[in-house]
């Protein structure tokens, strides 16, 4: 490193930050073999050993890049010859779903690869560290997500949905009431929704007794995704009432053995779209007072101190309603209803779109811009049906200490980076987190992102939809369809 | 009537006692004098004030409170345990529990700590003159009995009788092991010790401390009972009291609470309305039944 | 020239451009787009567009940011003897000027219900007073009512002064919005006799108008008089409050975006021995939480979101009430539209009273009707001196409250206060004393 001045030291030159984690049995030892040999390597990579490649959490990688790694390297024994057997079929499914993931953050993805060694590849890993350090310094040093410029946008969140959206049949209101009213003696209680400050405003009711039952409320105002609910009731017999999205999260509780199915008495919907209140809410403006709402087959219209809103459903639905091709739970212990068909195939949803079409820096300065106003209520992680550590959550940790409590960008959108890839495989798309976000940020496009990323590599797999199937990120496969194996040449 | 007296209560406690000059936020940098490794799970800490002339100066009332900081994992509170009489270091007993008990246990002598005292209320001693006092310790709780007691013994003829009945599961759960020979000899403190179950070589009383001190039966004439233990112990020992009719103004505990600033505002130490970091720890048991039922 | 000030639209810029020019941090309202809008405050700079739209997220970061380092921490070895090591303890006691324009009597109500744990309990906290002696706080007298606000229900209105140094009152004006502005406290006074500003005497009638049209709006309140009592007297009611809190999901939302919640916690970050160092930060937390409480033993005295919530709404309506002699909460409403499953503590405090067998005599909140259907009994004036009800213990706090008594002031258009904070005005003639009696000068 002597005799280079920092005058004349360019990105090329000068030492950039890369991070290595290995393997205990193979790659540290291939390194090893390769340092015993001599053999000329560059001196950029910081090693990190590791136990197993399984070790690595995505979230290790996740968090070097977003705290000033340049590049990362994570390399293990080849498959098949894991020292703990299938350690490193588990990595190579998480790490190339990471890969996939980083773009969407606004991270090149070729700041991050993975690769086997053994140990006796010393060659190999010369090689392996060579031309990652030579591909980091093509990159240059990364880009910082403080430096980034402001990014404020968002789309027009109404697409041509792939069925009629509108509020539903009128005459279901008492046919469900009659349904419950049957079944309520038996259980517990049963959730559903009801009128909360006013008439526009739905919230989440629990019904034990018949009075209760009158107050229920369906149709585009079934807002809330109820199946959150459904892990604090352990032990009891719960009627829940579910549109089509809503069971998924039940069947993905259900894969996941956090509820039993015995306990749970699924009442399911017909839905045809619901209000997404947020952009309501941002129609209506300050009001007072509701003096009138009024349903017709399409519209919900609204007098809010004397002036009228009218809010068809086609054009004031969330954006998981427009590529809905679940109109109504299949598999539940009662219809209420008959589903719509779907037609055609789903679209991006607009959010997701909107991310597509920017470069990466712009996706980074759209993180950072939007990330910016999170004030880390945690109401994305505590509305989410499939956050079940509840209060034990890895962002609250001092030990490992995954996350600050400094309120720095990075933190707050790496939380969502660690939301995200906890529910890989297992986020059903529902929405609540981005529902629940009080300051509107679009939040659920990671989680719809991510859901791509799994759909391409685990053959079309879809959460919650089979309670037989194991999330594809708790299994593996010998040799795994869609991903091929990373090899350096 | 809660709500004339607590206010009251807080602003002027400040002229009544010892507070932590300047930014209260600011840790005072210490070092770590010695270590005494006191049970498996609990040492005691001695520090002192890099700057001399603070520690010179540095006074407090028994019962007070110090938050202690291993800076990089953090802080927490403990009771002062050494007597306000001595002014050559501050005493501190840790049991082992979170992160930073953890941390705190990890050091040895010449460490660099930080520390915040003097914090919250303190035993009110001058309420005793003339009294009869008897001391209860459990476990981890003698910590805050210690520096009272000290305290006691030094001014003895201004008090009555001085008991203490220290209890501990076993015989190596008892703290401050150095210093029992000394309690039992002491002719100024009548010095009883008991542990929960039979252990070979133990003289002293066998039996949980509540029945133990039934056994005792202290009189409550023109006398004082102060407890400190964990919360199942305070809570059958102050049955055991109550049955033998001491009064609830005569019975005085410590509380312990998540804490945080220690300064009464980050709000999570509170009953009701009371900061146990500034109204407390010290707490009668008569102020402790007006209170809501959230221990 | 009297002390009002009259304000443009159009001009806007150029009066914040001037407060900048003073050297102040100018936080302004500004929206920013999402899958809904929200506004938040930032600061402003010359070019930036300028929103009066009330905020998503309260002001109260400005004396209280979402995070702020107490104290940077480092060792350092002795290159001559490595067996010693120093630490070296920074405290990080800083404040910038700063002027918070247009946000709501609500945000600055909040203000001024942190002015008392942060400034006038045992301990006075450096940082939150650094940061509360530099800011003044423009604020914008409310229109109209809304529905989820009730500022009116826990003595405030929508021009209440506490907390504000310098109330602003949008007026009728032709082809553009105007404004009056009426300097509250000295600080206040001062900045407006400083500023560029046109005399706005001539249009101080067009003020009270348009605030006592504002009030007009509100709907018919509940009598919160009781609500202290009657939150206490609930606590042991666990299975009222788990049932109130049945739809919780224990998130932060409430807490974080309410002006009046100033719960922290303090955490180190970064190992001293590192070559930077490391900090001791304090950031919001939240009550809501199960950590929050958490011991290191794993006890926790507030295990479910029942006795968390019953913390919240006890330490707004009763606790602290208790300690201070006001509820600690504006009534800005933000717990309730901001709740990702809509709990609204109006109903859980309305439940309280009714379950501890109190009254709440006129009109419950469920039972309100619209303005115009229902108008408002005029108001019973009664003269309610600003400064009574403002906070601080501060000499312009002092010469506002000599000026309310000779200008007509915001509260000439507001109805009689409820009685909970008429016990205020009693308290506080105690903490004037008792502060005395500890030597800070009131008067």
């Amino acid at each position: 490193m002597s005799g280079v001045t920092s005058q004349n030291t360019n990105a090329e030159h000068s030492e950039l930050r890369i991070l290595g984690f290995l393997c205990n049995w193979c790659s540290y030892g291939g390194a090893d073999t390769a340092g015993v040999a001599r053999a000329t390597q560059p001196t950029d990579l910081r090693i990190i050993r590791v136990p197993c490649s399984g070790r690595v959490d995505p979230l290790f990688i996740a968090k070097a890049l977003f705290n000033g790694a340049d590049g990362v390297l994570v390399s293990g024994c080849h498959p098949r010859d894991c020292h703990y057997s299938a350690g490193n079929f588990y990595a190579r499914r998480r790490l190339e779903v990471l890969k996939h993931f980083l773009p969407i953050l606004g991270i090149d993805p070729a700041r991050f690869e993975y690769t086997w060694v053994s140990a006796s590849e010393g060659e190999r890993w010369k090689q392996v560290v060579t031309r990652f350090t030579e591909q980091i310094h093509a990159l240059g040093p990364a880009p910082k997500f403080e430096d980034s410029h402001p990014l404020h946008a968002m789309v027009d969140m109404a697409l041509a949905p792939l069925a009629p959206l509108g509020t539903g049949d009128p005459q279901l209101l008492s046919s469900v009431k009659e349904a419950i009213r049957k079944k309520l003696p038996e259980l517990d209680c049963v959730i559903g929704w009801k009128e909360g400050r006013d008439g526009l405003h739905t919230v989440p009711h629990f019904i034990r007794t018949e009075a209760d039952l009158e107050e229920l409320r369906i149709g585009p105002f079934a807002i809330h995704n109820l199946a959150t609910y459904l892990p604090n009731y352990k032990g009891k017999k719960i009627g829940i009432l579910v549109k089509g999205c809503d069971a998924k999260s039940v069947v993905e509780l259900l894969q996941e053995n956090l509820i039993k199915r015995e306990d749970v008495f699924l009442f399911a919907l017909p839905c045809q779209g619901i209000l997404d209140m947020g952009r309501v809410d941002q129609v209506l403006g300050r009001y007072q007072h509701i003096t009138s709402l009024k349903t017709d087959d399409k519209t919900v219209t609204v007098v809010a101190d004397g002036k009228e809103h009218h809010f068809p459903i086609s054009q004031y639905a969330p954006s998981k309603c427009y590529s809905c091709t679940s109109r109504m739970a299949q598999d539940a212990d009662m219809l209420l209803g008959n589903a719509t068909q779907i037609q055609g195939t789903p679209q991006t949803p607009p959010e997701l779109a909107m991310l597509d079409a920017m470069s990466l820096s712009e996706r980074m300065a759209f993180w950072k811009s939007a990330m910016d106003r999170c004030i880390r209520c945690y109401a994305c992680r505590n509305s989410c049906p499939m956050c079940v550590c509840r209060d034990y959550c890895v962002s609250d940790s001092r030990d490992p200490h995954w996350m600050s409590q400094s309120d720095a960008t990075r933190e707050k959108l790496f939380f969502q980076v660690i939301h995200t890839l906890h529910l890989a495989g297992r986020c059903t798309g529902c929405g609540e987190c981005q529902r629940s976000c009080p300051v509107g940020i679009p939040i659920l496009a990671l989680r719809q992102h991510c859901a791509r990323v799994i759909r391409e590599l685990f053959s079309g797999y879809e959460p919650g939809t089979d309670p037989k199937a194991v999330p594809p990120l708790l299994g593996y496969q010998v040799e795994e369809e869609h991903i091929k194996e990373r090899e350096w040449k | 009537m809660d709500a004339k007296t607590s206010l009251p209560r807080m602003v002027q406690g400040l002229s009544e006692r010892p507070s932590m000059p300047g930014n209260p936020y600011l840790p005072i940098p210490s070092t770590v004098i010695n270590v005494i490794s006191e049970t498996p799970r609990i040492k005691t800490f001695q520090v002192v004030f890099d700057d001399k002339e603070r520690m010179e100066h540095f006074t407090f009332e028994p019962g007070q409170v110090g938050q202690l900081s291993v800076f990089g994992a953090g802080e927490s509170t403990f009771v002062i345990n050494s007597p306000p009489s001595e002014k050559n270091y501050l005493q501190f007993s840790v049991m082992l529990a979170g992160e930073v008990t953890t941390a705190i246990h990890k050091l040895s002598v010449g460490d660099k700590v930080g520390v915040r005292a003097p914090l919250g209320n303190y035993f009110p001693y001058k309420d005793w003159a003339g009294k009869n006092i008897f001391f209860i310790g459990g476990g981890i709780g003698m910590a805050p009995i210690r520096t009272i007691m000290l305290h006691v013994l030094e001014h003895a003829k201004d008090y009555g009788k001085i008991s203490l009945l220290y209890g501990a599961r076993t015989p190596q759960d008892l703290t401050y092991q150095y210093e029992i020979p000394n309690w039992l000899e002491r002719p100024d403190l009548d010095c009883t010790l008991c542990i929960d179950v039979p252990a070979p070589g133990w003289e002293h009383k066998v039996g949980l401390l509540p029945n133990v001190l039934k056994e005792l039966n202290p009189s409550p004439d023109n006398t004082v009972a102060v407890l400190c233990g964990p919360p199942i112990m305070i809570k059958f020992t102050v049955q055991a009291l109550v049955e033998m009719k001491f009064t609830p103004e005569s019975i005085i505990t410590t509380l312990e609470k998540r804490m945080k600033c220690g300064i009464g505002i980050c709000g999570r130490c509170n009953i009701g309305g009371r900061y146990v970091c500034v109204d407390g720890p010290v707490f009668s048991w008569k102020e402790l039944q007006s209170l809501p039922q959230e221990l | 020239m009297s002390d009002y000030r009259y304000l443009q639209e159009q001009d806007i810029p150029s009066f914040l451009a001037a407060l900048r020019a003073l050297g102040n941090r100018v936080l302004v309202p500004t929206l920013q787009k999402g899958t809904k809008e929200s506004v938040v405050f930032t600061p402003w700079q010359e070019g930036d567009p300028v929103l009066v739209a009330k905020a998503t997220v309260p002001a109260k970061a400005a004396v209280l940011p979402s995070c702020e380092t107490l104290v940077t921490y480092k060792k350092t070895k002795n290159p001559d003897n490595y067996a010693e090591t120093s630490l070296t303890l920074t405290e990080t006691v800083e404040a910038e000027p700063t002027v918070v324009f247009a946000s709501r009597p609500c945000d600055a109500k909040g203000i001024a219900i942190l002015d008392n744990p942060y400034t006038k309990g045992i301990y006075k906290d450096p940082y939150y007073m650094a940061k509360r002696e530099k800011l003044v706080v423009i604020s914008l007298t409310c229109n109209s009512g809304c529905e989820t606000c009730f500022c009116h229900w826990v003595g405030g209105g929508p021009s209440s002064p506490e907390g504000s140094d310098i109330l602003m009152t949008e007026i009728p004006a032709e082809g553009t919005k105007a404004y009056v502005l009426q300097p509250i406290t000295a600080k206040g006074k001062e900045m407006l006799a400083k500023s560029a500003l046109k005399d706005g005497e001539s249009v101080v009638a067009l003020m009270n108008e348009a605030r006592k049209a504002a009030f007009a709006t509100l709907s018919p309140k509940p009598d919160l008089t009781e609500a202290p009592q009657k939150v206490a007297a609930c606590f042991a009611n666990l299975s009222f409050w788990a049932q109130e809190t049945e739809r919780c999901i224990s998130c932060g939302a409430c807490t974080y975006f309410c002006p009046t919640c100033y719960c922290f916690t303090i955490t180190d970050e970064g190992e001293p021995t590192s070559a930077q160092g490391g900090r001791r930060l304090r950031s919001w937390d939240t009550c809501m939480s199960s950590l929050f409480t958490r011991e290191a033993s794993g006890h926790n005295p507030r295990p479910s979101k029942a006795e968390r919530m019953r913390n919240r709404v006890s330490h707004k309506f009763a606790t602290y009430p208790e300690n201070w002699g006001i509820f600690s909460c504006s009534g800005c409403g933000r717990c309730i539209s901001q709740c990702p499953v809509g709990l609204d503590i109006r109903k859980i405090v309305l439940h309280a009273i009714a379950e501890a067998g109190g009254t709440v005599h006129p009109p419950k909140q469920e039972e309100a009707k619209p303005a115009k259907a229902a108008p408002v009994q005029a108001p019973k004036l009664e003269e309610v001196k600003p400064a009574k009800a403002a906070p601080a213990p501060k000499e312009d706090r002092a010469e506002a409250r000599a000026e309310g008594k000779q200008t007509p002031s915001a509260n000439d258009t507001e109805p009689a206060r409820s009685p909970a904070p008429r016990r205020t005005a009693k308290k506080r003639g105690f903490i004037k004393t008792s502060l005395k009696k500890s030597g800070t000068r009131r008067r």
